[in-house]
């Protein structure tokens, strides 16, 4: 069968808010500017616009009143105005408040929203300009010419789980495009890919990630306001783990919460999703969801690193922004106005350079100058090595954190020496000692009881996700004998714990030994196994058109 | 008066058609059923058991092939002349297929996958499922009638229907298809596998999960099986490993059953099973772990090694 071949001028990879603003704002050039009207399109791997947006979220909305001025009139999906704020330190049992909220977690101005709704609304907006958008496909890799981006590929569809073509196989499609977009997340796949094959983070830090852990709830509605904001500090992590928790009242009793974790944490043993199991048994938080309904849930990771991390944004043909370029401020813990910012400061520069017919690096720089001349770098540079302090354990980190404030972001060594986070995993035998634990078992087990905590297996049903069964697994293991044997050895196989929907078990292979189970259609494409697994194995690739999560709400 | 469109394949009436039929019965006002197909006069006779004040046959050589095109034509027709206040349909696959396309032809509301049915003072209620199974939702149909209600196979019984004290009437309403106006040609039904199988109709089901350890003691279920007269099953990890075929996978990412007998061997009970199967009359789990969420919903539990328990239980079935 042959391949199609698309062409279009501006090509958007991923409909989140970076791309989502990217578009909108092309759209939005064109109409100003007039002249011949360019031909863009959007790729969205979800089945629909924002079903695979996952946030806590809370909105900065500075970007999007410059985008969208009359957004209140067009109705964007706002939720509840913050008002009320609150900081714990959590000890096992008892909290402390904070005596002042810190000033970047002062969030007076900002909206608790859903980020699957607030991204649903944008692509009507981007729909309604005339750009086209195609949900439900996936880029599985970045077409080059030598070493200039020329577009990308789909994925194909209709493979059955052995690799052959089914009755109703297609192969993916080759979309062409003068300028590209990337706008595909948090650990992208196609900037994975372009990001080693161009060496675009060369000279720069390793990217630092989180997980976060997120559950919407229905509970009384005289629990708690809608507008209140907690973040915790503390229990359940130790002081050698990063990482708080959040809670976001909304209006009718519903109640954002959820755990970040970086995933910088030493113990090969932790699971984050335990930990979030305890998290919802300590009084600060069961005393408002004791007799509630936990109604969805959803993983995804974060990007943290920050400035220093971020990858050379522009290559021949190519732009980057967003999660996909590491463009979040983990001291305020936001970033969704990052990637509208981002999104929008990229259409500016494609769309200058495909008028002017030159689409090349050196033109595509001005991407990067437009970044350093905006709020993004007066933003991110001074709080460039919060994340990395932290890796010297949390109260360190706090006071530079709080140092930072005062100096800007100084440090003797700028930027502070860090590790990928996956090399920080200490293997079993350093972090315990001689008393080695059972690796099939939790080192602190959490009791679930189906109403206040859950398993992964029923967590991962209230996350909406589906794929066909019968496809190729999208989560591929390039050597699935290291995990029976050296990994079982050194880590104890951590993907079974740092992934928060069961996808990887090790099950009985029979002769006493065991061997790598993987369910991969329990995946939420949160790519923690991507960024987590300590030989760097474990490849995401996006699966067959639309599968994934159904975050609505979230 | 409720219609009922009926569901026939190769002259085989659809059982869920009879589930259609006694939700159609029990608001209790009067009540017709609707056959479509090209030499359906078995099928037809078939239903005139049912208490109804009259079947209809649509014969049409158009027919003889299910098309969404050809069915919409038909039944757009059909309900033009009857005028019924509802069209209930059983949401089988084919339902899906051309019920929207009829909705949207006829401009009326379609309210699908219905679980149950309220009459209110402000009008009927409608119960249905969203959120996977997780919330059910009351909806009730706006704008003129007839709506169209798909009703989910295992809400109601089949067995429950009404049988009339004589057969119904049976009439032809005459209605041509013009085999022109039909855009889809068919061809010849795709068969999966050869011994392809339709879990959502068979009466007693056997299902095995994890706790049959290994594939070499999938004999024990099939000898099970047999003795019960019953098909074979099994949850996600099963059919995963290949150990069974796909097609004998129940939950979320597989069937949807609603049999009389359901016995779950060494099966845990995750949601995602659960919402497979919740449906069945009856439910049998016999697990080794007595937390397991199988037993929340099971009606006999039976805590032990299913390695002990199964073969007591051949044993005095074959007695």
């Amino acid at each position: 069968m042959a391949r199609e071949t698309l062409e279009v001028d501006a090509l958007i990879v991923g409909g989140g808010p970076a791309g989502m603003s990217a578009a909108l704002r092309l759209a939005q050039l064109q109409k100003a500017k007039g002249g011949e009207p360019l031909a863009i399109a959007v790729l969205e791997k979800a089945r629909e616009a924002g079903a695979h947006m996952l946030s806590g979220a809370m909105l900065d909305p500075s970007a999007l009143k410059e985008l969208v001025p009359d957004f209140k009139e067009r109705g964007a999906p706002l939720g509840s105005e913050v008002h009320h704020e609150h900081v714990y330190f959590l000890t096992r049992t008892g909290k402390i408040p904070f005596p002042i909220t810190p000033p970047p977690l002062q969030n007076h101005g900002n909206y608790i929203i859903s980020l699957s709704r607030f991204v649903k609304w944008m692509a009507g907006l981007v729909e309604a300009e005339g750009v086209d958008m195609f949900a439900g496909f996936p880029a599985s890799e970045v077409l080059y010419d030598g070493d200039r981006v020329t577009g990308v590929r789909t994925r194909d569809q209709g493979i059955d789980k052995h690799g052959a073509k089914k009755s109703t196989f297609e192969p993916g499609v080759d979309i062409r495009a003068k300028v590209t977009i990337l706008c595909d997340g948090v650990r992208g796949n196609l900037t994975k890919a372009l990001v080693r094959r161009l060496a675009l983070d060369a000279g720069r830090q390793p990217q630092l990630y989180a997980i976060g852990i997120k559950e919407l709830w229905e509970v009384p509605k005289d629990r708690v306001k809608p507008g209140t904001v907690i973040h915790t500090l503390g229990y359940p992590l130790r002081m050698e783990e990063f990482g708080g928790a959040f809670l976001y009242a909304m209006a009718d009793g519903l109640v954002s919460f959820g755990l970040v974790t970086g995933l910088d944490y030493r113990d090969p043993m932790f699971d984050p999703h335990q930990a979030f199991q305890h998290l919802k048994q300590h009084p600060a938080f069961s005393s408002i969801l004791q007799g509630g309904q936990m109604v969805r849930y959803g993983a995804k990771a974060l990007p943290e690193g920050g400035w220093h991390t971020i990858p050379r944004v522009y290559a021949d043909g190519v732009l980057i922004a967003g999660d996909a370029g590491g463009f979040v401020n983990s001291m305020r813990l936001k970033g969704i106005h990052l990637a509208m910012r981002t999104g929008m400061l990229a259409a500016d520069t494609a769309f200058e350079a495909i008028r002017a017919g030159d689409t090349s690096a050196a033109r595509l720089r001005q991407y990067e100058e437009r970044i350093n001349a905006s709020d993004v770098r007066r933003e991110l540079y001074p709080v460039r090595n919060v994340h990395q302090s932290f890796s010297y354990g949390l109260l360190p980190g706090l006071m530079y954190s709080g140092l930072s404030l005062v100096t800007g972001g100084w440090w003797m060594k700028d930027p502070m020496p860090a590790h990928a986070g996956y090399e920080r995993m200490a293997q079993l035998a350093d972090y315990y000692g001689e008393t080695r634990p059972d690796v099939d078992a939790p080192v602190r087990p959490a009791k679930i009881d189906r109403q206040l905590t859950f398993d992964k297996l029923t967590n991962v049903h209230y996350s909406g996700t589906r794929h066909p069964e019968d496809q190729p697994s999208h989560l591929i293991v390039h050597d699935t004998n290291i995990c029976s044997t050296r990994c079982r050895a050194e880590y104890g196989n951590p993907c079974t714990r740092f992934c928060p929907a069961n996808v990887y078990e090790m099950v009985d292979a029979g002769n006493g030994t065991k061997k790598l189970q993987i369910n991969a259609s329990n995946c939420v494409h949160c790519k923690t196994c991507d960024i987590m697994d300590p030989y760097q194995v474990i490849d995401w690739v996006p699966p067959e058109g639309g599968g994934g999560p159904q975050y609505e709400g979230m | 008066m409720i219609l009922v469109v009926a569901e026939q394949r190769e002259g085989k009436l659809n059982r869920a058609s009879w589930e259609a039929i006694a939700a159609a019965q029990q608001p209790g006002g009067e009540l017709k059923v609707a056959v479509t197909g090209s030499g359906v006069s078995d099928v037809a006779a078939e239903l005139a058991a049912a208490e109804a004040s009259e079947v209809i046959v649509v014969d049409a050589l158009a027919l003889a092939d299910y098309t969404a095109d050809g069915y919409v034509t038909a039944l757009a027709v059909l309900i033009e002349q009857e005028r019924p206040a509802q069209v209930f349909f059983a949401h089988t696959y084919q339902t899906r297929d051309f019920a929207p396309a009829l909705a949207a032809r006829l401009g009326r509301a379609l309210i699908t996958d219905v679980t149950a049915i309220r009459n209110e003072a402000s009008g009927t209620v409608y119960v249905r499922p969203v959120f996977q199974g997780k919330l059910n939702a009351d909806v009730t149909a706006a704008g003129p009638a007839p709506h169209l209600i798909t009703i989910q196979i295992g809400a109601y019984r089949a067995d429950a229907a009404r049988r009339g004290a004589s057969a119904a009437p049976i009439r032809n309403a005459g209605i041509a298809v013009d085999a022109s106006a039909i855009r889809q040609k068919p061809e010849a039904p795709f068969k999966e596998a050869k011994q392809a199988v339709d879990l959502s109709q068979a009466e007693r089901i056997v299902a095995v999960g994890r706790g049959i350890k290994g594939q070499e003691h999938l004999k024990l279920v099939e000898d099970l099986a047999r003795a019960m007269g019953a098909e074979i099953a099994a949850s996600r990890p099963i059919c995963d490993a290949g150990w069974l075929p796909m097609d004998r996978q129940i939950g979320s990412s597989g069937q949807t059953v609603a049999p009389k007998l359901y016995v779950a061997l060494g099966i845990s009970g995750a949601i995602q099973h659960l919402v497979g199967m919740k449906g069945a009359r009856t439910i049998v789990a016999i697990n080794k772990d007595p937390e397991a969420p199988i037993f929340e919903i099971a009606d006999f539990g039976i805590t032990g090694d299913l390695f002990e328990v199964v073969p007591a239980m051949i044993a005095e079935l074959n007695k």
